[in-house]
């Protein structure tokens, strides 16, 4: 049986210089290189250096959402902020209609959204619970109890859309669409953006569950529950964020 | 192959300089108030900037031509040196910034001065108007989606319910008096324009939506050629217009001969 | 359990060549897509050249260019060049093959998703050039596209269905190009070879480093701004187009948006965009010089520096490209600082190659001259930016050829040098055969003089006021008088093009019959040297190096060699 994890030992700290016939002047400083070793000295292909890369991955993709969040943020305020002249009473008029939103659906959603982060976060920690278990050989007796909690997840998942779809009916039935005012076209924007990125982490969610029918291997969900619980997290941040600022800057 | 290398740079940095000795093609004279001191901020920048383009070509050859120390000795840094260039080309740029800073606050447009001569400019696919206020001094209201009428000597769109407008001027090319400041209202009525006098250093682009103000003063008597500055579609190229500068009097009569719209 | 977490691991390459997720053969793909990029967008300048000084001149099968061909011309022209060559080849194309190797890893973080981002780039490529064949043509709103001409399909030729592909192009554009940044960095954070410490990789990798954070920071920008133009042209939103408009006649029902937000929001991606495209290709000319001086580069860690500086200073820089936009005029003093502040790290970099040269045993292969080349066209078109930086003189150069030709001198040449030398110092690698000498001499000189020669005179017809994106000189009359020096430059166009066919001949040639290349032909000591050429397709193999060095170690008194390859044993 191949072991888990077959971390290449190195030294740490090569010795440089060390006299000797063959002895190579090593260049410290300035000229570039030094002499510590601070890389990474374990082999890639483990499981614990997948999940490494892993989250580094998430955690550029994060960066990257934030920036456009970041800039959507700042066209909702600009574009609140700014007027249109007008013609007729020859003066500057502000054209923002402020929102009047669906509150009871939207916090709705938002408890939603927070009980699936909740869900997702206890199916995370059974799976890293299961790993440890797998990394030293043993296979739990009756050890499912991530499935529900994934389940779980990609259910409510599935509820916050369902909800962030009858938000859009209920502001269609009123009246505001999406080109109606500046207002409806950047609340549009903004959950419409944040459901967009959610269905992303529903994908990853929806591989993870399925892993147990395609009987993809147990390390994959792992890491797919893993870095999807950032996600997901982070998204269910965002969308308070959203809320926070549509609610703030209604206008 | 390495004194090629060096002839090749040599060339290029004497082709270069003599290209800008030359100068088969320069700036227009200039015309207006501020082309005196910005040309002169000019005639620095390419004193010192040329001048670096030329020593930092000729440090290159040198250094190509530097033959490795006799000991084998080579250098791989050097903070002092780093800290040393560094404060050079800080000093050098930042000085020409500030310079140009001060230019710049000097150039900044002003409130609106209560002798100047405005001129609205507004900017439509491919053709520039003006438009002076005419007697009252008020600008008649415009909405071009309601009232504009090419055809029938109305582009701007003037509301012709509005008394100001009866007496505005409008004209295909700019007209202003020597020596006195103008103040521009630019206006665009379909994309953006950009309103570019090359003899008064000036430009400013035009942007639908937007009123933006700025001024310059003519010092010479003379035709002076507006272009467009901004991409605006496939006439951009021919967005042509003039500036005529004419003396006090001459400006007078223009305005007293033109009465349209009746 | 465990033999899952082998098996899994192991390097999957599907059967075809083409669907592969080997970072090499994905490296390869790029470096193809560009060149047809590359091709492309050449072609359209030649036109474009032709056309400004015999506009009516009979092209084989195209016939006469008019007026709005030019402009659909220049804006595919700006667009290819920028997106798909010069964002593309050094960062996607030698970074994804280079990268791993470098560090000594054994491919990319995340395999399929760099195979992913290729073929989106090449998916983009193609909807970007569909635009040539749907009525109306393809945009021509220029690289930039302004609203409202952007918005509005009637606006003019090219503003219809071909707009729309140029923004769907530049959307999928911008998901490659995350989705490789993703890759770029977490292969940088988490596979670097034991040993290969930060202060370790080579400066190219730096640079691949530096450039994936800002991609990964500045084309999800572009990519929301993109949305956002789509919507304005598509679903009645009003983002950039303001109320009143009246268009070729027609009133136009949007109201209340502003055309500066999107050049705010362009410019806060754009600014950063041309250090995308200018880091990488600085990273390989440090790289080069060091080793074809046989010198350590000249204050590494000052370059490491500078590469971030530039980095993050690139972000807050955007507003100079704004100066006459209609922008708060006292908002010109910070942008002009802060340009002027961005100036100094380049300069730093300058200052910092010139003194690696010196001294050093210089060998004057190609990729060095190319490297040169580098050196001298980023001081010629760097030099000009401090001037353009100046509001007050900014006022007047903006939009004129001065502008066309810094930005052709610091981007597109020194770029394209880069791109040169690059690819005449690792083709062995990558093709497994040596490039001609001879022929890359030539192709040197020509393409230096040339790119003086067209470019230089430029500045002249910028400061006599020629404003850009002119399909004609006859409209202006000062213009019109300028038709003998742009003919001038349509000359030296037309040879230094021509020059490139001497690449081309060479680049194939060399890829079916060059001589046969050694491992290690330029003696230099970064790790991918370490592999056969050309590398072989499992790389480093279950082989993990063990770097014992810094990435510069020539110049080394040794008995055999005058250098220390990064995985020599230390002692
Ligand atoms: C790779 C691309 C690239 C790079 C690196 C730069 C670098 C710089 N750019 Fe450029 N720029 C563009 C690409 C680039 N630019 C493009 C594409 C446009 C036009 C976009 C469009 O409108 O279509 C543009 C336009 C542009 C403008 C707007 C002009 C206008 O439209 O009106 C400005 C204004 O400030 C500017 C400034 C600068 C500055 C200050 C630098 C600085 O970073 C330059 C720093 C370098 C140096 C200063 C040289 C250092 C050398 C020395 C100091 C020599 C001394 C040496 C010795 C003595 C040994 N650029
Ligand atoms: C990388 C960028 C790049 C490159 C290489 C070029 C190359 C050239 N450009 Fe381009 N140009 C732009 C970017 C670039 N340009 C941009 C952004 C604009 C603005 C667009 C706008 O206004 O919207 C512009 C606009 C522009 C104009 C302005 C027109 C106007 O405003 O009216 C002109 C006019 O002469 C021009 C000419 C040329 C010429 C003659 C060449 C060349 O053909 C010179 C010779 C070419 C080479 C030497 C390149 C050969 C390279 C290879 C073969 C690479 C090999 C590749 C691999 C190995 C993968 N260009
Ligand atoms: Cu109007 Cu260009
Ligand atoms: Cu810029």
């Amino acid at each position: 049986m191949p072991i888990i994890s077959d971390r290449v030992e190195v030294e740490r700290k090569p010795r440089l210089g060390g006299g000797g016939p063959g002895k190579i002047p090593h260049r410290r400083g300035f000229g570039g290189g030094d002499d510590g070793d601070h890389g990474n000295s374990g082999d890639f292909r483990s499981r614990e250096q997948r999940m490494r890369r892993y989250r580094v991955g998430m955690t550029l993709c994060i960066i990257s959402v934030t920036a456009i969040f970041v800039l959507l943020t700042m066209v909702y305020v600009l574009r609140m902020g700014k007027g249109r002249f007008d013609e007729d009473a020859h003066r500057w008029v502000r054209d923002w209609i402020p929102l009047s939103l669906p509150y009871l659906q939207l916090w709705t959603n938002s408890l939603v959204l927070l009980l699936s982060s909740l869900t997702l976060e206890l199916a995370r920690r059974s799976m890293a619970k299961k790993e440890e278990f797998a990394a030293m050989g043993i296979v739990p007796p009756r050890f499912k109890r991530d499935l529900p909690w994934l389940g779980i997840t990609v259910f409510l998942g599935f509820c916050f859309l369902a909800g962030q779809v009858l938000v859009w009916n209920i502001l269609r039935a009123q009246g505001a669409f999406l080109a109606s005012n500046p207002s409806r076209s950047l609340f549009y924007i903004l959950t419409g953006t944040h459901a967009v990125h959610l269905v992303g982490g529903l994908v990853a969610l929806l591989y993870a569950v399925a892993g147990r029918l395609l009987a993809t291997k147990f390390e994959s969900q792992r890491i797919a529950v893993e870095v999807t619980g950032w996600y997901w997290h982070y998204l269910a941040f965002l969308w308070f964020g959203i809320f926070a600022l549509v609610h703030f800057a209604r206008g | 192959m390495s004194r090629a290398l060096r002839l090749a740079l040599l060339l290029i940095v004497i082709g270069c300089a003599y290209l800008f000795q030359a100068h088969p093609y320069w700036f227009p004279g200039g015309a207006s108030a501020n082309s005196v001191s910005i040309d002169r901020q000019f005639r620095i920048a390419f004193r010192v900037f040329g001048t670096l383009f030329i020593v930092g070509h000729l440090v290159l050859i040198f250094v190509l031509s530097k033959k490795p120390r006799a000991d084998g000795k080579v250098s791989e840094g050097s903070w002092r040196l780093e800290a040393t260039w560094t404060l050079v080309v800080t000093i050098i740029f930042f000085w020409f910034n500030i310079s140009g800073e001060r230019l710049w606050s000097s150039m900044m447009p002003a409130e609106k001065q209560p002798g100047e001569i405005e001129v609205e400019v507004t900017g439509a696919q491919f053709q520039w108007y003006f438009r002076y206020p005419g007697a009252d001094g008020v600008f008649g209201r415009t909405d071009a989606q309601k009232f504009a009428k090419p055809d029938e000597g109305n582009p701007l769109g003037i509301d012709p319910g509005d008394p100001a407008g009866r007496d505005d001027i409008l004209s295909t090319s700019m007209i202003v008096p020597v020596g006195h400041s103008v103040h521009l209202h630019l206006r665009a009525q379909d994309v953006i324009h950009s309103l570019f006098i090359p003899a008064m250093r000036f430009k400013q682009d035009t942007v639908p939506g937007m009123e933006i103000h700025s001024h310059f003063t003519p010092t010479q008597v003379g035709n002076y050629e507006i272009a467009c500055a901004e991409l605006c579609g496939m006439g951009h190229y021919r967005m042509r217009a003039v500036v005529r500068v004419v003396s006090e009097d001459d400006f007078q009569r223009w305005l007293r001969a033109r009465t349209w719209p009746q | 359990m465990s033999s899952s977490v082998r098996s899994k691991n192991s390097r999957r390459m599907t059967p075809s060549y083409l669907f592969s997720t080997d970072h090499k053969a994905i490296g390869r793909a790029y470096f193809f897509l560009s060149l047809a990029a590359v091709l492309a967008g050449a072609w359209l300048s030649l036109l474009m050249r032709i056309h400004l000084v015999w506009p009516h001149a009979e092209i084989p099968f195209l016939g006469e260019i008019k007026p709005e061909n030019y402009l659909a011309q220049l804006t595919m022209h700006g667009t290819l060049m920028v997106f798909f060559v010069l964002s593309t080849v050094p960062q996607a194309g030698f970074g994804t093959f280079f990268l791993p190797l470098q560090l000594g890893a054994s491919n990319m973080a995340f395999p399929r998703l760099t195979a992913v981002g290729f073929w989106t780039a090449l998916v983009s490529l193609f909807v970007l050039m569909a635009a040539f064949i749907v009525p109306g043509g393809a945009s021509s709103a220029g690289w930039t596209q302004y609203p409202p001409l952007s918005a509005l399909a009637s606006a003019g030729p090219g503003q219809g269905l071909g707009t729309d592909l140029w923004l769907v192009s530049i959307g999928l554009f911008c998901l490659s190009s995350l989705m490789s940044a993703v890759g770029f960095v977490a292969t940088t954070v988490r596979h670097r070879a034991p040993g290969m410490t930060w202060l370790r990789m080579p400066l190219t990798c730096w640079s691949w480093f530096v450039t994936s954070l800002l991609i990964l920071l500045a084309f999800g920008i572009l990519l929301a701004a993109v949305v956002l133009l789509m919507l304005d042209r598509h679903a009645g939103t009003s983002f950039f187009i303001p109320g009143g408009l009246l268009v070729s006649g027609k009133a136009i029902a949007h109201a209340g948006g502003s055309p500066l937000m999107w050049q705010h929001l362009f410019w806060f991606f754009g600014h950063p965009e041309v250090y995308i495209a200018i880091l990488p290709a600085m990273g390989v000319t440090s790289h080069l010089l060091s080793v074809f001086a046989r010198k350590p580069v000249f204050g590494y860690k000052a370059m490491v520096g500078a590469t971030l500086a530039i980095g993050a200073l690139g972000f807050m820089v955007w507003g100079h490209h704004m100066f006459v936009s209609g922008m708060n005029p006292y908002a010109g003093f910070a942008f002009s600082t802060l340009t002027t502040a961005i100036a100094v790290p380049s300069a730093i970099k300058t200052f910092n190659w010139v003194a690696t040269l010196y001294g050093g045993r210089i060998r004057y292969a190609t990729p060095l001259l190319f490297s040169a080349g580098f050196v001298s066209l980023f001081i010629t078109g760097g030099l000009t930016g401090p001037i353009l930086a100046q509001p007050a003189l900014d006022t007047y150069l903006h939009d004129t050829y001065f502008v066309v030709a810094h930005f052709h001198l610091i981007m597109a040449m020194a770029g394209v040098f880069a791109i040169f030398s690059a690819t005449y110092f690792w083709f062995p690698k990558m093709f497994g055969r040596m490039m001609n000498e001879t022929l890359g001499r030539w192709h040197f000189w020509i393409t230096l003089l040339g790119a003086y020669a067209t470019f230089m005179p430029m500045h002249l017809l910028g400061i006599a006021g020629h404003p850009r994106r002119y399909s004609e000189l006859s409209g202006v009359q000062y213009v019109a008088a300028m038709a003998p020096l742009q003919k001038f430059v349509t000359l030296a166009a037309i040879v230094t093009l021509v020059g490139q066919l001497i690449f081309l001949v060479n680049l194939f040639w060399s890829m079916f019959k060059g001589p046969a290349a050694k491992a290690n032909p330029w003696e230099c000591s970064t790790l991918e040297w370490t592999l056969n050429s050309p590398a072989p397709v499992e790389g480093f193999g279950d082989r993990r190096p063990q770097v014992n060095h810094g990435p510069y170690e020539y110049n080394v008194s040794l008995a055999e060699k005058d250098f220390v390859m990064q995985d020599a044993a230390a002692s």
